[in-house]
């Protein structure tokens, strides 16, 4: 018999295998944080990725620097450690 | 403008011979020079913004080029900017001038992939828990479609360590020898992300892309070297989340 044909033979173990390396890595991830946080108030005009408020659309629309109901995205964790001449990031809208 | 005057302005557009297409008036030569320069100065610099590692590689000068003669034997096929590049690794391969820098198109099929992924569709990916739920019996005849973003490049010429010295994610150094590198080209979020991968891989994701089975890739990659580790590809896949979509309906591949 193959080498080939021996792999596929051995798919069912491989593939119990593949599941428990992933499942060890995602719990060892702190169950599955998000990446990155939606951050009001920190966005220079029209550079938002989104939710301007009234009067805009989307991305890209924001009228004001620093518009608190403008948000960017930014690493997990990091928004309210961003320093505007309007004070700190906001992880909600104000 | 009828088909006839379209025609003869994308002519004079390409012209390098400075005519003018026909129907202009007054001083046509000069107006329309700076027009034709506008065009082919848009269309180097999305090339330059697009293949950063390559115009690292040859410097500004050896881009600008190259990116001329490109446009020239091969202009975009398509108003968008984004696919300007898509046909640029292929074209670097066969120019002369660049086959001194034998790495040189598999870097540019790399940044291609990357362009792609960056602007591929955001599909819905498979977790874990879509794979837990298959029984063993129909693991043979699994077939899994992968993300619309990811990318497989192979090369023969050390392209992923050249990319990451290029790009600055590696202190560049002198490679003695060129060996066989396989890379996966993917968007999980926001930016595109490109990974070594092991040997075997490349031809099992290869497969996977083409509609085969989930044995009959595995079977390849066992084929294309010994070392192929069919739990740490799983792995990938499913830990990486490179899959979109599972069938288990038999069909020929």
């Amino acid at each position: 018999m193959s080498s080939s044909n021996l792999a596929v033979l051995a798919l069912a173990s491989s593939f119990a295998a593949a599941l428990g390396f992933v499942s060890e890595a995602n719990a060892g991830r702190a169950a599955a944080q998000p990446t990155m946080d939606k951050c009001y108030g920190i966005s220079l005009a029209g550079q938002n990725d989104c939710a301007a408020g009234p009067g805009t659309t989307c991305a890209g629309s924001s009228k004001l620097d620093y518009d608190t109901r403008a948000w960017k995205y930014v690493p997990a964790g990091t928004c309210e450690t961003i320093a505007t001449p309007n004070g700190k990031g906001l992880l909600k809208e104000a | 403008m009828d088909g006839h005057r379209t025609e003869s302005f994308v002519r004079a557009l390409k012209d390098t011979g400075d005519r003018p297409p026909v129907g202009l008036v007054g001083p046509s030569d000069r107006r329309f020079a700076v027009h034709r320069n506008t065009v082919a100065i848009g269309l180097i610099t999305a090339l330059e913004v697009q293949f950063p590692a390559v115009l690292d590689l040859v410097g500004s000068e050896f881009f600008r080029a190259t990116a001329r003669a490109f446009l020239e034997a091969s202009p975009p096929a398509s108003p968008r900017l984004t696919t300007v590049g898509e046909r640029f690794p292929e074209f670097l391969a066969g120019f002369e001038p660049a086959l001194q820098f034998p790495y040189l198109a598999d870097v540019a099929r790399i940044e291609a992939a990357r362009v792609r992924a960056y602007h591929a569709a955001d599909t819905p990916r498979l977790g874990i828990e879509t794979f837990s739920s298959v029984a063993a019996d129909a693991l043979e005849d699994l077939r899994i479609e992968l993300h619309p973003a990811v990318a497989i490049v192979r090369s023969a010429h050390s392209a992923f360590t050249v990319f990451r010295m290029a790009t600055g994610g590696l202190a560049p150094a002198t490679i003695s020898q060129w060996h066989a590198e396989d890379c996966l080209i993917d968007r999980p979020e926001f930016d595109p992300i490109v990974q070594l991968l092991a040997p075997g891989m490349a031809v099992f994701l290869h497969a996977l892309q083409h509609g085969a089975t989930l044995a009959t890739a595995t079977v390849a990659a066992s084929e294309s070297t010994a070392s192929f580790d069919l739990s740490e590809a799983l792995a990938i896949v499913i830990g990486g989340r490179l899959a979109i979509h599972l069938s288990t309906a038999q069909r020929d591949p």
